[in-house]
């Protein structure tokens, strides 16, 4: 018997009882879809935070926290990071130990402060909004929320913001900083008195914003070598504000930095650096170690939902396995009959066999259309719902849903197995049928 | 064409642990040359359908063995016996046996379909068939819209659709009035002078066993005559 008629056959009894034919088509759709969507926003999720993560600049850094023993990071093991293969640059950072007061014409702020490698830098992707490096000891860049962070110096500061915690625009420093010449002021302590002094900065540029909305850079980037003239100020490490007799020892040299990063060429280097780096007992953690974890949870979750949505499919298929029961007992006559004038079992396993799978598919079918509008419904409607309920914005690009080829696949092949394998009882007892019996009408 | 030795039947009754034997047929050997038209008659019980169910391959037998154009059929598997029953042997049955929801015509093509003859052919040979019944004006018709004499015919028409050399028909005429029967035989005998095909045909009825040229005869499961019905 050809695969064409079988097909014809099977479509003629499909029309045979159209209402239970499509109920059962229904209930297999319902579970596709219902499996395509639940994993989906598994999917969405993954898609919409690994696409996050890789839009960061942060995505092939490796900060070095310090070594297995406990000991900081200095110049020494800079040098050697910077030799490692697949490394682009190496930041360090120290940060001074408190919070000096940045002021002008009558305007103050309190900054953090940090001395940087600017050459290094740069070379991580640092880029500057206006003006130059500094090259002078006393040149400083600032970041780019330090000059919103200005304030007037005299009056009531209960009024110098607005409703939205803003500075108020009358009361900005407005004027080109870049050029202009700030006084820092930093204190000191002998363990009874604290004493200040002032030291001249001068801006000579500003950073870019950074890449997101909520990331906020008031630091000031200042030279080592000014660092150097605040702890020689201070008498304290990191020009913190403590008594220096609380210390053994201030030599620069033996400082390890508060922060480095170590950032690879590209994203296939970081895992090799991060390797090379645990090989000679560095402390590092990358946002790839994170990732990694991260797809494991996630693959877990996806295989969690999709083992949840199979169970749909399988109710469904408690449907199939009745629906084609009943085609068999109602057919009964016309198989017996059919078997005696000579057709194989094997050819009527197939015609029920391909039956069911044909009710799978196009369930699935219309499991995967209804999926896709779901989705697309979601991906827009959740956002709006959520908007309206919470009064806040969604991050642009977050998406609830989606529906990778794989998905569907995947949804495919569950779904015809499901149905082939609740088709095959009915389909075996079609072969069964006894052909004297059937045709005395006695099944 | 037909061989059959020393065959024996019987069913078991009963449920499990009180099963009864009985035995329908005992040690029938008899043969059926090519183009013979051989009647079975009997009395209502004697196994004149257990024979020809054994020989169709429904049932298969206890002992002996069934030799059909050299092919020891009682050997054969399930698969095996639906392909030997398509290409060798058409079926005639006293209630038709038409599949209610087709129509003459695809009643008819059937078989066809099921040997995987293309549609153009299926087409040509259906309507042939149609004609030989003298059916042609009734091939859109269900089973349902036929009377017995028709469906009959379909019925014949069907079982020669694919050519086969061998018809087995248990009582055809059993449904029939007398002037029907009459066309039926005549057919029967045109087919088989014309085209050679060898028929073993089941009947009580003596104007049906009078067509045979060769007649046998069983009573309790025993063959006890083999002969020319008189
Ligand atoms: N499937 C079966 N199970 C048990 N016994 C059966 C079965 N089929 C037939 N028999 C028995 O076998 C015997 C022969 O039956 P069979 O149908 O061959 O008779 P028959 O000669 O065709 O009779 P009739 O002329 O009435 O059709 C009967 O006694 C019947 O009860
Ligand atoms: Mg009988």
């Amino acid at each position: 018997m050809k695969i064409k008629d079988q097909f014809r056959f099977i479509l003629q009894n499909m029309k045979k009882n159209k209402i239970r034919v499509f109920m059962t088509v229904l209930a297999t759709a319902m579970g596709c879809a219902f499996l395509i969507v639940l994993a989906s926003v598994a999917f969405g999720l993954h898609d919409s935070i690994v696409s996050d993560m890789l839009e960061n600049r942060t995505i092939n850094e490796i900060e070095v926290v310090g070594s297995e023993e406990g000991q900081g990071i200095t110049d020494q093991d800079i040098a050697k990071f910077e030799e490692l293969e697949g490394v682009r640059a190496v930041t360090r950072q120290k940060f001074v130990q408190q919070d000096a007061v940045y002021s002008i014409d009558g305007f103050e702020a309190n900054a953090p402060t940090v001395a940087a490698h600017f050459p290094s830098e740069i070379a991580s992707g640092v880029e500057l909004a206006e003006g130059r490096l500094p090259e002078a000891p006393n040149e400083v860049v600032v970041g780019h929320h330090f000059i919103p962070s200005l304030t007037p110096a005299e009056g009531n500061p209960d009024e110098f913001y607005n409703e939205e915690g803003l500075i108020k625009e009358e009361l900005q420093f407005d004027g080109d900083v870049i050029g202009q010449t700030f006084t820092m002021e930093i204190a000191k302590t002998d363990g009874d008195q604290e004493t200040t002094q002032e030291f001249d900065v001068k801006i000579v540029g500003v950073m870019k914003a950074p890449g997101r909305e909520w990331e906020w850079d008031q630091y000031v980037y200042i030279t080592d070598d000014l660092l150097g003239e605040l702890e020689a100020f201070t008498g304290t490490p990191g020009a913190a504000l403590m008594d220096p007799s609380t210390f053994e020892d201030v030599s620069a040299e033996e400082v390890p930095y508060d922060q480095v990063t170590v950032i690879a060429s590209d994203l296939e280097s970081v895992k090799n650096v991060s390797e090379q780096l645990e090989d000679q007992q560095y402390m590092s953690y990358s946002i790839v170690n994170e990732m990694e974890q991260m797809n494991t949870l996630f693959t877990i979750a996806k295989a969690g939902l999709i083992f949840i949505g199979t169970i749909a499919i399988l109710i469904a298929s408690i449907g199939i396995y009745n629906t084609m029961t009943m085609a068999v007992t109602e057919r009964a006559p016309d198989i017996g009959i059919m078997k005696a004038i000579g057709a194989s079992p094997k050819v009527i396993k197939r015609i029920f066999l391909l039956e069911s799978s044909y009710i799978g598919l196009i369930g699935a079918a219309i499991g995967i259309a209804a999926a896709y509008v779901i989705s697309i419904l979601v991906n827009f409607g959740l956002p709006l719902i959520l908007e309206a309920a919470f009064n806040e914005e969604m991050p642009a690009g977050l998406q609830f849903s989606s529906i990778p080829p794989l998905l569907i696949v995947i949804a495919v092949v569950i779904c015809l197995l499901v149905t082939i394998l609740s088709g095959l009882r009915p389909a075996k007892r079609a072969t069964e049928i006894d052909v004297l019996k059937a045709m005395r009408r006695e099944i | 064409m037909i061989d059959i030795n020393q065959l024996s039947h019987h069913f078991t009754l009963g449920k499990k642990g009180d099963l009864t034997s009985l035995s329908v047929l005992e040690n029938i050997s008899f043969h059926v040359r090519a183009g013979e038209i051989v009647t079975i008659v009997g009395r209502s019980g004697s196994g004149k359908s257990t024979l020809l169910n054994l020989i169709s391959g429904f049932i298969r037998p206890t002992q002996g063995e069934i030799i059909i154009q050299d092919q020891k059929v009682s050997e054969f598997d399930e698969s095996e016996f639906a392909a030997f029953r398509l290409q060798h042997m058409g079926f005639i049955f006293q209630n038709f046996q038409l599949i209610p929801s087709m129509t003459a015509f695809q009643n008819i093509e059937l078989p066809l379909i099921l040997k995987g003859i293309s549609e153009q052919a299926r087409k040509k040979m259906t309507i042939e068939m149609l004609k030989k019944v003298g059916l042609e004006n009734f091939s859109g018709h269900y089973p349902s819209e036929l009377s017995g004499g028709q469906q009959q015919r379909v019925s014949i028409a069907r079982a020669l659709v694919l050519e086969p050399p061998l018809i087995l028909a248990d009582e055809p005429t059993g449904s029939l009035d007398s002037e029907t029967e009459e066309d039926l035989l005549r057919f029967i005998q045109e087919l088989n002078k014309e085209m050679g095909i060898t028929f073993l045909i089941i009947t009580h009825d003596d104007e049906v066993a009078g067509i045979g040229h060769r007649t046998i005869t069983l009573a309790d499961g025993k063959m006890v005559e083999s002969g020319v019905f008189s």
